[in-house]
């Protein structure tokens, strides 16, 4: 059996909000196997973005461990962690984030700045990206002259720019319409058919169609397919 | 993250808020102006009053007296030094011996002795008639002594003199009477003048000696000694003062009743005057005066550089607001930075570097100013202290606001510094984000 590429164990993120404790984790335990697609799902605040910036190295648990790629996320410094991101993680989220003086090439070839890559080396490696998601006709656009789903598309170039084994996606459907969002869902499954592992959290339930694996989260807690359809089926016919 | 790629990033960002950069940027650019300006007329001022001052002299030499201890000393005939009521052991007389050891002071470029004429001396051309100083040097040609001629040479000879400009002022007509016109001053370029030296014996009796001079030169003012001076060579000097006190001088014993020690280099006269006085010499040197004014000057410049500071102090804190609007402004741009692998250090890199450009611009703009405006005041002082000048008399200053090269790249790092300061405190608290945080920021 393959080690598991994501390890967590009773991972709590707990936040203070106006006087009461917000549960957003409340022990969770998962492993995700690598080259796995998986999709997590679960209603909004069930905890489902903060399991991702946890993972991702974003923010840090009450509680709990986290290991990724064997490395242990729990003890490191705030420079290892920008390291980590930077090699391993290549995130996409749900409003693109992409900096809108800058061209698609220069948004795509952005992270490479940060590990030193010299000027031709990005550029080359953000055009042959921005090839891969079907926008290489697109590099001197900025983001103001593309299409919801084009910037998606710069984003998860951007993802990929420095080579990392693990894709972190937020909602990466959740601002374009239906076939737009189709697209995206179909290029983040051929990342996962090139070799990368895949995360994805969403409520959209048309990824499960490429996932290889789902996990459903519920008031901070991973619960079963049956957990969750009864729960979102209460919610939905509450009477 | 390449040191290039962080300044193409830096300027960048900067040009996409040209409008607010520039509003910020105004207030060091005033500031930075005012630094130049007011420092630049404070170092004018002070290269002015220096023009002036090395006027009274050179300022590279110094005039060594002898010393005779606490009182007054009377070197009677055959006398050695230790004669008189000065203390003994204080005395330094400038003998042939002190002068050697005076040439022997690293950094002293030459030692003439002079010697004042110790007799009764008057002066006459034509009719005029005047009373002079007279002073024998040892040198054949006075520009070896620094003195520039403004009429014929400087060289000296048996008879041949050089005067200085305002020797021909001292002339006047003994048969004047009241309410008559004084003659002009005589021009005695290429003149004969007569010399009638005088000395008295013990009952009285008056001997004159005769000398017929020629004066083949006339020095440029100075405003200083030589202006009233006869120069004549030593030996004749000598030769009238041992012809006026009857007897033969020793100068192994007795000395020079003054030396003239020429430094190499002017920031070194200072210590040289000291050494001599530990000599037991007496030593004067206008440099004293002229650090003293120099130390005034130094003292104005910080209060005017002060006053630009305060300028450039308000700028700052226009500076650290920008830059705070700025970080608030882009909260989830430093977050996806972060996310894509930039470590607490680039951030801090990126917007120290942005806080620094607009001190940087604004410095550029305040120097390119303040030098513009310095050129034009200069114009305009200098002509107007020419004119005042030319009325009242005095030198025509040269110039009134000087910006020396140091001063606009001081101005230009300091403003940089001055951004780099303001933006301390914003660009640690960019830097410090948890990007979680800054990435979920509305």
């Amino acid at each position: 059996m393959n080690q598991p590429f994501i390890r967590v164990s009773g991972l709590k993120k707990y936040y203070q909000m106006g006087g009461t404790t917000v549960r957003a984790l409340d022990g969770v335990d998962l492993e995700i196997e690598p080259h796995s697609f998986t999709v997590v799902m679960g209603p909004s605040g069930s905890g489902k973005s903060t399991l991702l910036y946890l993972l991702g190295g974003l923010d840090r648990p009450t509680a709990g461990e986290i290991w990724v790629d064997g490395q242990s996320l729990n003890d490191v410094d705030e420079n290892s962690l920008a390291l980590f991101r930077r090699r391993t993680i290549g995130f996409v989220f749900q409003s693109f984030n992409l900096i809108p003086s800058m061209t698609a090439r220069e948004n795509v070839a952005f992270p490479m700045q940060f590990a030193g890559a010299n000027p031709r080396k990005r550029d080359e490696q953000a055009d042959f990206l921005l090839k891969q998601v079907g926008l290489g006709d697109r590099a001197s656009h900025r983001p103001t002259e593309l299409s919801g789903g084009q910037q998606q598309r710069v984003a998860i170039a951007r993802a990929l720019v420095n080579d990392p084994k693990l894709i972190l996606a937020d909602e990466p459907t959740g601002n374009l319409d239906t076939a737009s969002g189709a697209a995206i869902m179909q290029l983040l499954s051929d990342l996962h058919r090139s070799g990368r592992t895949v995360l994805v959290v969403t409520h959209d339930a048309r990824m499960t169609r490429f996932a290889t694996r789902q996990i459903y989260l519920l008031d901070g807690r991973v619960v079963s397919e049956a957990e969750y359809q009864s729960a979102v089926l209460e919610v939905a016919s509450p009477a | 993250m390449r040191f290039l790629d962080l300044l193409r990033l830096i300027f960048g960002n900067l040009s996409r808020r040209k409008a607010r950069v520039a509003l910020t940027a105004i207030g060091v650019v005033i500031g930075t102006a005012a630094v130049v300006i007011l420092v630049s007329l404070a170092i004018g001022l002070q290269r002015n009053a220096n023009e002036q001052l090395y006027g009274i002299g050179d300022l590279t030499q110094i005039q060594v007296m002898p010393s005779f201890g606490e009182g007054p000393v009377m070197v009677g005939p055959g006398g050695g030094g230790d004669g008189g009521g000065g203390g003994s052991s204080q005395t330094r007389l400038l003998t042939n011996q002190a002068l050697e050891e005076l040439r022997a002071i690293p950094g002293v470029e030459w030692v003439s002795p002079r010697e004042f004429l110790m007799a009764g001396g008057m002066v006459r051309y034509r009719k005029l008639e005047g009373w002079v100083t007279i002073i024998g040097v040892d040198v054949k040609d006075l520009a070896s002594l620094g003195m520039e001629a403004a009429q014929g040479d400087t060289a000296l000879g048996r008879s041949i003199i050089v005067i200085g400009p305002m020797v021909a002022n001292n002339f006047y007509d003994p048969r004047l009477r009241p309410g008559q016109e004084p003659p002009p001053p005589p021009d005695l370029y290429d003149q004969q003048i007569q010399f009638i030296v005088s000395k008295w014996d013990a009952q009285g009796n008056e001997t004159r000696k005769n000398l017929s001079l020629r004066v083949t030169g006339v020095l440029k003012e100075t405003r200083s000694e030589s202006d009233w001076t006869i120069y004549m060579p030593l030996e004749q000097v000598k030769a009238l003062n041992e012809w006026a006190q009857n007897r033969r001088i020793n100068y192994n014993k007795e000395g020079y009743s003054q030396v003239i020690v020429k430094v190499r280099d002017v920031n070194q006269v200072l210590d040289i005057a000291d050494q001599i006085t530990e000599m037991g010499f007496q030593a004067y040197t206008p440099q004293s005066f002229v650090q003293g004014i120099n130390n005034f000057y130094i003292i104005l410049q910080v209060i005017f550089g002060g006053v630009g500071a305060i300028a450039l102090l308000v700028a700052a804190i226009g500076i650290a607001n920008t830059m705070a609007m700025s970080i608030l402004e882009r909260t989830r741009e430093i977050g996806l930075m972060k996310a894509v692998g930039a470590t607490n250090r680039n951030v801090l890199a990126i917007f120290l570097g942005e806080a620094s450009g607009i001190g940087f611009l604004g410095g550029l703009g305040g120097v390119l100013i303040g030098w513009l405006a310095g050129q034009v005041i200069n114009v305009m002082a200098v002509v107007y202290l020419s004119n005042q000048a030319g009325q009242q008399g005095g030198i025509p200053p040269s110039v009134a606001v000087y910006t020396p090269v140091w001063l606009p790249v001081f101005a230009l790092i300091f403003s940089t510094l001055v951004g780099m300061f303001s933006g301390l405190y914003p660009a640690l608290r960019a830097a410090t984000m948890i990007p979680v945080m800054a990435l979920k920021y509305e």
